[in-house]
């Protein structure tokens, strides 16, 4: 009992759902929001459980006495601060984002978003570094993205048309110079003969295709996010709808059975 | 330079400069600052989550007396905190399969209405459209990327010969996509880099 109703409850809920989607009408239209509304209920009772983790991981630590613990003496001041002035707050005001509630006025304001900002601003100059290091062209596949990366970024900014010819130029020399150690490393004829066309047709499409983006750069910009960059992206997303129906399926099935551990 | 007399700008500059100050190495200040964001964040998501969804949705009917439209869900909520109790806690396990179901019936929908129709449909494109060859060699990337991109994902056969060359191509065009979402996500870095740094110099120091 303690795994056949659980899992009898899983194949009820996921099956009403997907039905629903095949048969909107009464009664399982109705059936279908009531279901969402208890599920945002329940699942939200599921973050209880993450909290209890944090702050019992905190507490662990502050009674060890371990490495830096009045810093998880601060994560469980500050969760207590923030919890009692937004619900003092939320109480008085009728919600926490009222206009006239100090939690949204100067907590959220003044203490969340910087925080929350800044810690997101920071990882420029991680994705900067971690950039030196991915595009180092050493291959094909690492130049294209060092390229693509390098015109949208141009194509998004008013300076971008200005620096756009040296920039195509290096860009062009570097690929060249890829290009030309994978025909070195490479044995087999077919390939390196591939590899030699596709350098003359570079080199021949180089000149007319740094005077068509100069002043279209914008343009050129919204090419590749419409065309090449939405086709992957169709490729991925496609894969992972199948992925995502068949993990469900699993799940609905009971033959995937891991939540229950 | 008109310095801010507000207390509370002061303390959006010092959480900020804190934060910063792990560009130049890891420090007490960022620690701290860093301690300070888990736990409010950690709060803030709770209150969130009352205010929005549970208070309206079960606390406001029990409220105003109209308990039975959410006995089911309050049942199955209190059976999710019985996993603080370890004598009763296999119970919670209703709750978990609630959660997790429908969960899996939602994906399902969602997988099938906001990816795999909707993406087959916009594949499903002319190859040679009459007068316009542009769109036409536009069409071409679009089928031809999508179907390689998949070749390129496709494990259950080795990936040589012909299908390897495919799977090459798929290869260029993912790199593409990649290379775009990396250059996105860099822009969106640099303006709330820009964003702070305004917030110092005019909010704060009043420079600019």
């Amino acid at each position: 009992m303690k795994r056949e109703i659980p899992l009898l409850i899983s194949f009820i809920a996921g099956t009403l759902i997907v039905i629903s989607l095949f048969v909107p009408h009464p009664p399982f239209n109705k059936m279908e929001e009531t279901l969402n509304s208890w599920y945002i209920i329940v699942s939200g009772f599921t973050f209880i459980l993450g909290i209890d983790s944090l702050l019992l991981y905190n507490w662990d630590k502050i009674r060890r006495k371990s490495k830096d613990w009045p810093f998880a003496l601060t994560v469980i001041l500050s969760f207590v601060v923030t919890l009692v002035w937004g619900i003092v707050s939320g109480v008085r005001t009728g919600h926490i984002f009222s206009t006239n509630s100090t939690f949204r006025n100067y907590f959220y304001l003044y203490i969340y978003v910087p925080l929350q900002a800044t810690m997101f601003a920071i990882l420029s100059f991680f994705i900067a570094s971690a950039a030196y290091r991915a595009f180092r062209a050493r291959s094909l596949n690492a130049t294209l993205l060092l390229i693509t990366a390098s015109i949208i970024m141009l194509g998004r900014v008013p300076l971008g048309n200005a620096v756009l010819i040296p920039v195509l130029w290096i860009a062009v020399l570097l690929i060249a110079w890829v290009v030309l150690l994978e025909i070195k490393a490479t044995t087999s004829a077919s390939t390196r003969v591939g590899y030699i066309l596709m350098l003359i047709l570079m080199v021949v499409i180089a000149v007319p295709l740094t005077k068509f983006l100069y002043g279209n750069l914008s343009a050129a910009t919204d090419w590749i996010m419409d065309i090449p960059q939405m086709a992957a992206k169709r490729g991925i997303m496609l894969g992972l709808a199948l992925g995502g129906i068949a993990v469900s399926l699993r799940i609905i099935l009971g033959i995937e059975r891991s939540y229950m551990s | 330079m008109h310095l801010s007399t507000s207390i509370w700008v002061w303390v959006a500059a010092f959480f900020t400069l804190a934060i910063f100050s792990f560009l130049y190495k890891d420090n007490p200040f960022y620690k701290f600052a860093e301690s300070v964001f888990v736990g409010s964040s950690a709060a803030f998501a709770f209150l969130n989550l009352w205010f929005f969804d549970v208070k309206p949705k079960l606390w406001d009917p029990i409220a105003s007396g109209n308990i039975l439209a959410v006995i089911v869900p309050l049942i199955l909520s209190i059976l999710m905190l019985t996993r603080f109790i370890p004598q009763i806690k296999w119970l919670s396990r209703w709750a978990i399969a609630f959660a997790v179901g429908m969960g899996a019936g939602l994906g399902i929908v969602g997988m099938l209405n906001g990816y795999l129709v909707p993406q087959l449909k916009g594949t499903f494109l002319p190859l040679w459209v009459s007068g316009d060859l542009a769109t036409t060699v536009n069409n071409w990337f679009l089928v031809f990327g999508t179907v390689f991109t998949i070749t390129y994902f496709y494990f259950s056969k080795p990936i040589k010969g012909k299908f390897g060359a495919a799977a090459k191509v798929g290869i260029v065009f993912i790199m593409v996509a990649f290379g775009a979402s990396f250059g996105y996500t860099i822009m969106a870095r640099v303006s709330l880099l820009i964003g702070r740094i305004y917030f110092l110099l005019h909010s704060w120091l009043g420079l600019i």
